[in-house]
């Protein structure tokens, strides 16, 4: 909120010079974000925080300057003329609700001229960021930067009763109600809504707007001056429905002091005077159900010291609370009792003094100690996320981060069909940020586009993170953390002593594998072939299993139709980190190491593509071996002269005896059964 | 007469290493000469016998001596040669495997942890599809409460939200959890807010310590040693008073840069009773404090980074300046 600091010296004279003043306040928790020169006087930007609503005035914010530079307050406008309780001769008021209004007063001023307001009005206004709009309209407007306090005026010819006094009445408003208020929207209200009304109609938003129908004008003569105290959970509420913030409801909402209403009279008809030759009527009417004693609040100094962590001493307790006014009162040597005032609303707990207590010594006398520490406690955090990371980024991948927020159509393209859809926001930021990711890869995706259409032609990416599986019901979404993989371009870093290969399927398979069994070590995997996501290439999208059967993670290729649009091919996968987290993690277990040499035979055959190289290697592996025996595949060919559809395959076996040197004669003959087995597998025949 | 031959064969083949172990095979392979002579001995009388035998070992171990040596000068000279050659262009790239990088959030978070972890805080995580009780209520902001106004919330169909701070996590540990509590909760948070200085999903850090007699000068302690590791010196740090509904009393607090200016690094305060409560502790028996900070604008400090959008845009010629 902008402050004039001639308007806040003349609620408190101090002599300090702007910048005094700013850092004082600042130093106690308004801070002021700038200052700035407007002609004679100097703006100030001040961040009132939201449980200080007494501090959204001048008089209020003067408090605090006094309180930090001693400097005496200026004694505040003082009520003047007959008080009564509900009725006058010229306005009848009654309060329905008196949980949602406490206070209502209403005055009235007579025969106001409208015109321009004079320069002095018009800069003060300014400086607040306010645009001087009349005199009348204007003096509304000082009264609430003077005092916080809002108030209202209503065209007093314009307001309806049932027999020649108009009435004002506080109530909800009845259901199908309408109210065309001062921006010129036609509102719909409804029972949770409290409006002010006369004996026919709606004619305000209490403590938001006003109605159009008894908006001031140029034939304005009879002003009706409303000063009230409105709830501020209902004022909130009927703002945020009606989307309708104002000045007004931005003070109401935070809590407007239900004293000052009278000095806002005061001082509105004061202004009403001075600016627009109005003739104040010496009535006010106050109804005030919500009157009640001042709430008392006690003061341990032992529990400044708990909550400080130091002793300032009572006197030093006693004195910050009275140089904010709160008149502190000693009962016995350790303890203070106050009476709130009615404009620190915020003020509830004893916690809330010993705040008001540090804040007026300064913060900067805390000492400092760690001496309280005591023993360290196990996390229960998982690791996997982080091990991932470091094995990605030791393999050449980038780490990114991506929304959660995503659109609906990207995150389908990555999930199975017939899981639940994504879960919805209900006020999106932007129309592609509507759901919540269920998949790291759509953002990995959209971060590779942009970096080829960059110029990069090598992408590595990886994103850890959480993704958002809706549950039944009404349950909150499931979180498991998932690792994204993209990656585009060649496979190796470019090397002037041979040329680049193609990056391949087999390339991504091998970074995830890299990442389970680094995440655990000597893990058995299966890869399998189950419909994939759309987004994935048909005929390359796999996933990873244990041997259990439980899938771990997927990639593929793109679809054709994702990847068209993009001129280098790109390899996805994902990695469930929570299923992963799931096995058991064990550590490695010694296995002895072999004294005797390792003895190697190849094996070429051509399949028809049949049996997969799975197929083959499992059913050799249940051939009774000399000595254990591992597989795995030496080079592998389509083409001329081979039929379409075939491919000639070379295996090669390493059996590795513990102890005893295997002899030719044994390594022979289970060659012969490996081939003899070969032949008797459809689709696989022995290569001459 | 066999000897004569092969020392002018030996010096016929000089350093030639070929030659040299072409005579090594002649002489002394398993049909060379020697052996052959060897094999002779039978057709000598007995008396003859051990004198022509010791006279062939004594030839033999000559030989044996001359071809090592001839090897070795052989060897000697080559290396010599090659040592002469022109050196390896050592200049030329190398083939270096890939680098990879961790994001300098990441990077940031690790380091933040490490500190805490050291001084014996746990790490905490929960999760960022809350409930209103968890993010707003049981912080000591019941609906309506203006304060709400701050944190512009992404709402969740069913009504849940997307947490708008890690304060949460603190909820969750105090519920689950009797003091003494020391544990810090890094996260992803999101607030409906995209400008030049906002980004609707950003990352925060939050530290609570709850026990008997915690107080604001414990956390004045705390922050001072965290912030003196950080930035690896001592650094002017102030509190001031600031507003937020989970703390009392509540503060902000600012390191001195270099250049004299005041940067906020983010909020703490003593845990509100109502915080307490909420979780049913006793706040008369018990006190804590809390504090937080943007793990993105540490790591913008930490890294020299002034444009927000980089940490989120994922351009590669961005990432890879952070290598690992």
């Amino acid at each position: 909120m902008l402050f004039s600091f001639d308007w806040l010296q003349s609620c408190c004279p101090v002599d300090s010079s702007v910048e005094q003043v700013a850092e004082a306040l600042t130093s106690r928790g308004l801070t002021v974000d700038a200052v700035t020169a407007a002609g004679d006087d100097w703006a100030l930007d001040v961040d009132i925080p939201a449980n200080r609503p007494d501090c959204l005035g001048h008089r209020g914010l003067a408090r605090e300057v006094s309180a930090a530079l001693g400097f005496a307050l200026v004694a505040p406008e003082s009520p003047d003329g007959d008080v009564e309780d509900a009725a006058t001769d010229w306005v009848r008021v009654r309060i329905d609700d008196p949980e949602l209004c406490s206070r209502y007063t209403a005055g009235r001023v007579r025969g106001v001229k409208i015109g321009p307001s004079p320069d002095w009005v018009v800069r003060r206004l300014e400086v607040c960021g306010l645009r001087s709009i009349s005199n009348v309209v204007d003096a509304s407007n000082l009264v609430m930067l003077e005092l916080g306090h809002p108030v209202h005026f209503f065209d007093y010819a314009k307001l309806a009763g049932n027999d020649a006094v108009p009435e004002i009445v506080v109530r909800p408003a009845a259901k199908g109600e309408r109210l065309k208020t001062l921006d010129g929207v036609q509102r719909e209200l409804d029972t949770a809504t409290l409006v002010i009304a006369d004996a026919r109609r709606p004619l305000a938003l209490a403590g938001v707007i006003g109605g159009a129908d008894t908006e001031l004008s140029d034939e304005t003569s009879d002003v009706l001056i409303e000063a009230a105290r409105f709830d501020p959970v209902s004022v909130r509420a009927t703002a945020r429905r009606l989307t309708a913030q104002t000045d007004a409801s931005f003070r109401f909402e935070r809590g407007v002091d239900p004293e000052t209403a009278t000095e806002a009279q005061a001082l509105a008809r004061r202004l009403l005077v001075e600016l627009a030759q109005g003739k104040p009527d010496p009535v006010l009417v106050d109804v005030y159900p919500g009157r009640g004693p001042a709430a008392r609040l006690s003061l341990r100094s032992s529990e400044v010291e708990r909550l400080l962590g130091y002793q300032p001493g009572i006197d030093a307790i006693e004195e910050a609370l009275r140089a904010l006014q709160l008149q502190p009162q000693r009962q016995g040597d350790e303890q203070v009792e106050i009476s709130v005032p009615s404009w620190r609303m915020d003020l509830e707990l004893e916690a809330d003094l010993v705040e008001e207590v540090a804040r007026h010594i300064g913060y900067d006398q805390i000492p400092s100690s760690t001496a309280r520490l005591g023993l360290p406690v196990e996390s229960g955090r998982s690791t996997e996320s982080e091990e991932a990371r470091d094995i990605l980024a030791a393999v050449g991948f980038h780490e990114a981060f991506g929304y959660a927020m995503i659109a609906q159509d990207e995150d389908n393209a990555f999930i199975r069909d017939g899981k639940l859809p994504a879960a919805a926001l209900q006020n999106p930021i932007a129309e592609q940020m509507s759901h919540l990711r269920r998949s790291i890869l759509p953002g990995l995706l959209r971060a590779t586009e942009l970096n080829l259409r960059r110029g990069s032609r090598n992408v590595r990416l990886f994103e850890c993170g959480h993704v958002f599986l809706p549950g039944e019901a009404a349950n909150p979404p499931h979180e498991p953390a998932h690792l994204g993989i993209a990656w585009a371009g060649v496979p190796e870093p470019g090397h002037w002593s041979r040329s680049d290969r193609e990056l391949d399927l087999y390339d991504l398979m091998g970074v995830v594998e890299r990442v389970l069994g680094g995440l655990r070590p000597g893990i058995e995997l299966k890869r399998d072939r189950p419909a994939g996501p759309s987004g994935f290439h048909p005929l390359t999208g796999f996933c990873w299993r244990t041997q259990g059967g439980d899938e771990l993670a997927w990639g593929g290729a793109l679809h054709p139709d994702l990847q068209q649009r993009i001129d280098v091919p790109v390899f996805l996968a994902e990695i469930d980190l929570d299923a992963v987290g799931r096995i058991p993690a064990q550590r490695g277990l010694y296995t002895e190491i072999p004294r005797v040499p390792a003895v190697t035979r190849d094996v070429a055959i051509v399949t028809t593509g049949e049996q997969s190289y799975d197929d083959i290697v499992t059913a050799l592996r249940s051939i009774e071996a000399p000595a254990p025996a591992a597989f795995t595949a030496l080079d592998r060919y389509e083409g001329q002269p081979l039929a379409e559809g075939e491919a000639s395959l070379t295996l090669r076996v390493t059996l590795r005896p513990l102890a005893k040197t295997l002899t030719d004669p044994e390594t022979e003959q289970y060659r012969q059964s490996l081939m003899s087995h070969l032949e008797g597998l459809s689709g696989v025949r022995i290569r001459s | 007469m066999l000897e004569r031959t092969f020392e002018t064969e030996l010096a016929a083949a000089a350093t030639d290493a070929d030659a040299i172990e072409a005579l090594r095979l002649r002489f002394l392979g398993r049909k060379g000469e020697l052996p052959a002579l060897m094999k002779q001995l039978g057709k000598l009388s007995s008396e003859e016998r051990p004198q022509a035998g010791q006279q062939i070992n004594v030839l033999k171990k000559k030989v044996q001596e001359a071809i090592a040596s001839a090897v070795e000068r052989s060897r000697a000279e080559s290396q010599q040669r090659e040592l002469a050659g022109r050196p390896l262009d050592v200049s030329l790239p190398s083939r270096l495997p890939w680098t990879g990088s961790l994001h300098p959030v990441t990077q940031t978070r690790r380091e933040l942890e490490t500190i805490f972890r050291e001084m014996g805080y746990s790490v905490e995580s929960g999760p960022e599809v809350e409930d209103d009780f968890h993010n707003f209520e049981a912080l000591n902001m019941p609906p309506n409460h203006p304060a709400r106004d701050a944190q512009d919330t992404f709402y969740v169909e069913g009504g849940l939200v997307l947490r708008t701070h890690t304060s949460p996590v603190q909820i969750r540990t105090m519920e689950s959890r009797k003091p003494p509590i020391r544990m810090i909760c890094p996260g992803r948070v999101y607030r409906r807010d995209m400008d030049a200085t906002h980004l609707p999903m950003f990352h925060q850090l939050e530290a609570l310590v709850v026990d008997r007699g915690i107080s604001m000068a414990d956390l004045k302690g705390t922050l001072n040693s965290v912030w003196k590791r950080f930035f690896g010196k001592e650094l002017e740090m102030r509190l001031r008073p600031g507003y937020f509904p989970f703390v009392e009393p509540g503060c902000e607090y600012d390191v001195r840069r270099a250049d004299g200016e005041w940067v906020e690094l983010g909020g703490a305060g003593m845990v509100h009773p109502a915080v307490f409560r909420s979780v049913g502790l006793d706040p008369q028996q018990y006190s804590g404090f809390a504090f937080g900070l943007g793990i993105d604008r540490i790591a913008m400090i930490r890294h020299g980074i002034r444009d927000l959008r980089l940490l989120v845009e994922n351009d590669v010629r961005f990432l890879e300046q952070f290598p690992r």
